[in-house]
């Protein structure tokens, strides 16, 4: 538990700062540090050949594109409990130079976007905006502790918890199991 | 070189170019399957930052899959699938049906597309949905916080 916390904390730190400096280590199994340089795609596009004009802006998830054909999807961002699509929305077609993580478990190797920067020598972007697009989406100031907590104030959320409990067996199963915690 | 071959040689050397200049996607072969499996968190499944199945996990899959992060479905084989659609919705980044669905057993038909190690699904049409059924709580509490 502590391990799990410390790393949320790290990432809650990490996405309030804005500073780009290499990947840090999140102690994941199997992990190795990696920068390269892939073309931003849509995945439904690159796998379907199904492509909008603008990457689906924001509603589909976007990956990198090696230039020996490799096709990666990022699984993770900086911010807790977010996704990698909104900090590659705006580079949808270009080339990029990505920065984090690679982790391989459980037969699969997976990669976490730290930070980002077109390429050759555009500025780095630390892997963050989903923030204060969430933040700006809710009418809410990014710095807030209701943003730093979005996944507890998520209207979304909310909708889905309160209708089919944290443990999603309704909220009188929640209730019997957190109350006799 | 005969005057048809080298015809039909030219035409396909020009349909290249073509497709070179345009930049024009050449799709992957998918492969028609039935999955049967727990829709969960990719992210903290295959990194195992946390205990990521069952209803121990649930109020985090939904944060995760509200956030973006990809939706999976882990086999019963233990094979993870990528979700990347769900019927007619090309949206898979937060879709509302996909959002509803976290922890649950599903049966679902579609197309598999195996690229770089990683399982991606196209699901036409959720089959079978037997609800949350993996009871892992008592076992591992509410994660990650406990509460």
């Amino acid at each position: 538990m502590r391990a799990i916390l410390s790393i949320i904390l790290l990432l809650a730190a990490l996405a309030a700062s804005g500073a780009a400096r290499a990947a840090d280590s999140w102690g994941l199994p199997n992990e190795e540090k990696a920068r390269f340089d892939a073309k931003v795609v849509d995945m439904l596009c690159e796998l379907t050949g199904d492509c909008p004009a603008d990457c689906g802006a924001g509603t589909r998830q976007l990956g990198l594109l090696m230039d020996d054909g490799q096709l990666i999807l990022p699984l993770k961002n900086q911010v807790p409990f977010a996704g990698a699509a909104d900090e590659l929305a705006g580079f949808c077609g270009k080339q990029v130079t990505a920065d984090g993580l690679f982790a391989t478990n459980r037969g699969h190797k997976i990669f976490a976007l730290q930070f980002v920067r077109e390429a050759p020598e555009g500025k780095w972007q630390r892997a963050n905006r989903f923030l204060p697009n969430w933040a700006a989406a809710n009418n809410v100031d990014p710095k807030s502790p209701v943003a730093q907590q979005w996944f507890r104030n998520d209207p979304r959320v909310k909708a889905l918890i309160a209708e089919q409990g944290k443990l999603g067996l309704g909220p009188e199963a929640d209730k019997k199991f957190l109350g006799a915690q | 070189m005969k005057p048809r071959f080298a015809a039909v040689l030219g035409a396909l050397l020009g349909l290249a170019s073509i497709c070179a200049a345009t930049g024009a996607v050449a799709a992957a072969t998918p492969q028609r399957v039935k999955v049967t499996g727990e829709v969960i968190d990719s992210w903290c499944y295959l990194s195992e930052i946390m205990y990521a199945e069952g209803t121990a996990h649930h109020q985090c899959a939904v944060w995760c899959a509200t956030g973006g992060v990809p939706v999976g479905i882990l086999g019963e084989d233990g094979t993870v699938y990528i979700v990347l659609k769900l019927g007619e919705a090309t949206a898979n980044v937060a879709n509302p049906a996909v959002l509803k669905i976290q922890t649950r057993k599903v049966s679902v038909e579609g197309d598999l597309i195996a690229r770089d190690g990683m399982n991606y699904l196209l699901i036409n049409q959720v089959i079978a949905d037997e609800g949350v059924v993996h009871m892992t709580h008592a076992d591992y509490g509410v994660q990650p916080f406990g509460e």
